[in-house]
């Protein structure tokens, strides 16, 4: 009896993880098409769509732009949701539990609805910049994953660390930076991936406020996909693939896949 | 600096958090090699005190100078303490090494420095072996003894426990009291520490401060804490006693004789005659039968307990008024309950505290 379960629990997992994992692969196997035409079997494999992605009109721009954003708002979002969430976590301030709340609101938010809302928003205080309207959308997709990351990683953080550092001869910012960080280590870098990740693939937000100078690449490839859907854009999205795939093996070996999935050590 | 000379001073130190006054004007002088304990209940302020002596909690008046130096002001990390707290604080992401060094690398010495007092902090509490380990691959006791080698590492002033044997087990906490104390004894160490458990105060300790509400009601040796306690508080908070209360009838220097519901009593103690006071003695001063020049009071037997060495009687002497007494052995035949009995102690072990104070 519970050995049929055990059974019937992998074959579901297996499906799952399959469904899942293969339209990636039908991606992954697309990007080699030697042909304009993706057609299975395949009759021979080419990389020449990986040489045309660097050619593709406004590639280079839009994956700048998406970097850049993506880093700065997870670089702010790292120091202003580890402040915000320290506040939290030590309990001393009045109303903790709804500011924590408000902080992780926009998580629950759907993506269009806070698009066009900021875009309204931003049009009624005359804050109409693109590069820079698309920076504060990004910090707001991207502080509740920092703050929700860190506050469960504060929790499990013990204040009396800082002040035994301090006794031993460590200012209190030389304490933050020599024992808090480095053993909340775990909790900055998932919660900077997954605000990286949040912010690199937008789309429902940011297509409101990007002009025809600013597109982020998520954006740009949507453009590709309804002017010349060939192969290439399979390549690009396989390098993307493969970009978070080693950035995740990488972390795991860091920390743990365990911890990012918030089951804790 | 000599050692028995004045090491660490507290002069007036108040503190409070809103309305409550957590520290009322405390004075205390602690001589270099002396370990003192600040013992008393939650919330006495004995840790505040402790940590206004590390400097993690500022002072509202007073001073505080250590080894010399007004240190009232000064910030933590240039006080020259050692703090081994409750929980260890021991960093998660070091190893014991990595731990017991850090103080020192913080201060900048030399790597080979380092190395030699590395070694020499773990071999003080026995830790040599595990110096590579993960702080979470320890038991608490070993974790309890890194702590204390990270706090001596950096050859402190003054050592501060922060109820640091508190979390161990029964066993394990008495093996490390007295090894902590010997330990501390060879290096010299001024130490205080903070507890609420009287076994540890008494026998880790050269003196006790007995706290209750913010200030000392006594500091004194521990000997001299049990045999002659200054308050009602510290009789009540160190060892056990019988308690009977009266009103002075007549007083005569430094004596007083007292009516109490069991009978009249003499007890060592200045009142005017008329205050309501509290007589008490301790249990092992309480003898069975009539002794010529002391108090007695008699009774029926409520309960015996066998403690080993000692058996406790406590006896319903009628009024609501209970005697406790500490039989040894060799005192003849221990009594059963239910036995009606007859005990007696000395004028000059009973004690007499104003009632008003009872805590």
């Amino acid at each position: 009896m519970i050995r049929a379960a055990i059974i019937v629990c992998w074959v579901m997992a297996i499906g799952l993880a399959l469904f899942l994992i293969a339209p990636l692969l039908v991606i992954a196997a697309a990007s080699f098409s030697p042909t304009p035409v993706f057609d299975l079997p395949l009759t021979g494999a080419s990389t020449r769509w990986y040489g045309k992605i660097g050619r593709l009109d406004g590639f280079w721009p839009s994956l700048l732009l998406s970097l850049e954003i993506a880093l700065l708002s997870t670089a702010i979002s790292l120091v202003c949701g580890t402040l915000a969430a320290i506040a939290i976590a030590r309990g001393k301030l009045p109303g903790a539990g709804i500011f924590a709340t408000a902080l992780v609101s926009p998580l629950m938010m759907p993506g269009l609805v806070l698009g066009i809302a900021l875009l309204q928003g931003f049009r009624a205080i005359g804050f109409t910049a693109p590069w820079a309207t698309l920076l504060v959308a990004h910090l707001v997709i991207t502080l509740p994953y920092v703050a929700r990351t860190m506050i469960s990683g504060l929790a499990r953080f013990d204040f009396t660390l800082i002040e035994a550092a301090r006794t031993l001869g460590c200012t209190y910012p030389g304490s933050v930076l020599r024992v808090m960080v480095p053993a909340l280590a775990p909790s900055f870098l998932i919660a900077g991936i997954f605000s990286f990740l949040a912010s690199f693939d937008n789309y429902p937000v940011s297509i409101f406020l990007a002009d025809v100078r600013t597109k982020t690449l998520p954006i740009r490839m949507l453009q590709y996909i309804e002017e010349a859907p060939d192969p290439t854009l399979a390549a690009l999205s396989t390098l993307i693939l493969a970009g978070t795939v080693i950035l995740l093996f990488v972390s795991d070996r860091a920390v743990g896949l365990h911890r990012m999935a918030g089951t804790s050590d | 600096m000599s050692e028995g000379s004045p090491h660490l001073v507290v002069r007036g130190v108040s503190k409070r958090y809103g309305p409550t006054t957590v520290l009322d004007h405390i004075d205390l002088t602690i001589r270099r090699g002396e370990l003192v304990t600040l013992l008393g209940p939650s919330g006495c302020g004995k840790t505040t005190l402790l940590r206004a002596i590390a400097g993690l909690a500022q002072p509202d008046t007073g001073k505080v100078e250590l080894a010399g130096r007004d240190i009232t002001n000064v910030p933590p990390h240039k006080r020259n303490v050692g703090v081994v707290f409750q929980s260890y604080a021991l960093f998660p992401h070091l190893t014991v090494a990595g731990n017991v060094a850090f103080g020192l690398k913080v201060r900048g010495m030399a790597r080979r420095e380092i190395d030699i007092a590395v070694d020499r902090a773990l071999s003080l509490v026995k830790l040599g072996h595990l110096a590579s380990r993960r702080i979470s691959a320890l038991s608490g006791g070993q974790q309890q003894r890194v702590a204390l080698a990270r706090a001596i590492a950096v050859e402190p002033d003054v050592l501060l426990f922060d109820e640091a044997l508190s979390a161990l087990d029964r066993k394990l906490r008495e093996e490390m009291q007295v090894e902590l104390r010997r330990l501390l004894q060879d290096v010299k160490a001024t130490a205080i520490f903070v507890t609420h458990d009287q076994d540890e105060a008494l026998t880790m300790s050269d003196r006790v401060a007995v706290m209750n509400k913010g200030r000392i009601e006594q500091l004194a040796e521990p000997r001299e804490l049990y045999l002659r306690p200054a308050s009602l508080f510290a009789l009540n908070f160190v060892g056990l006693s019988t308690r009977i209360s009266g009103t002075v009838l007549a007083a005569d220097n430094g004596k007083v004789d007292v009516e109490t519901k069991v009978g009249r009593l003499s007890a060592l103690g200045n009142f005017q005659a008329g205050s309501p006071v509290i007589v008490a003695a301790r249990p092992e001063q309480l003898r069975l039968g009539e002794q010529g020049e002391s108090n007695s009071a008699a009774g029926r037997v409520r309960s015996v307990v066998f403690q080993g060495s000692r058996t406790l009687v406590e006896v319903d002497a009628g009024a609501g008024e209970s005697l406790l007494a500490e039989l040894s052995g060799r005192d003849g035949a221990i009594p059963r309950v239910h036995d009606e009995i007859r005990l007696s102690w000395p004028v000059t072990e009973t004690f007499a505290f104003p009632m008003e104070a009872q805590a």
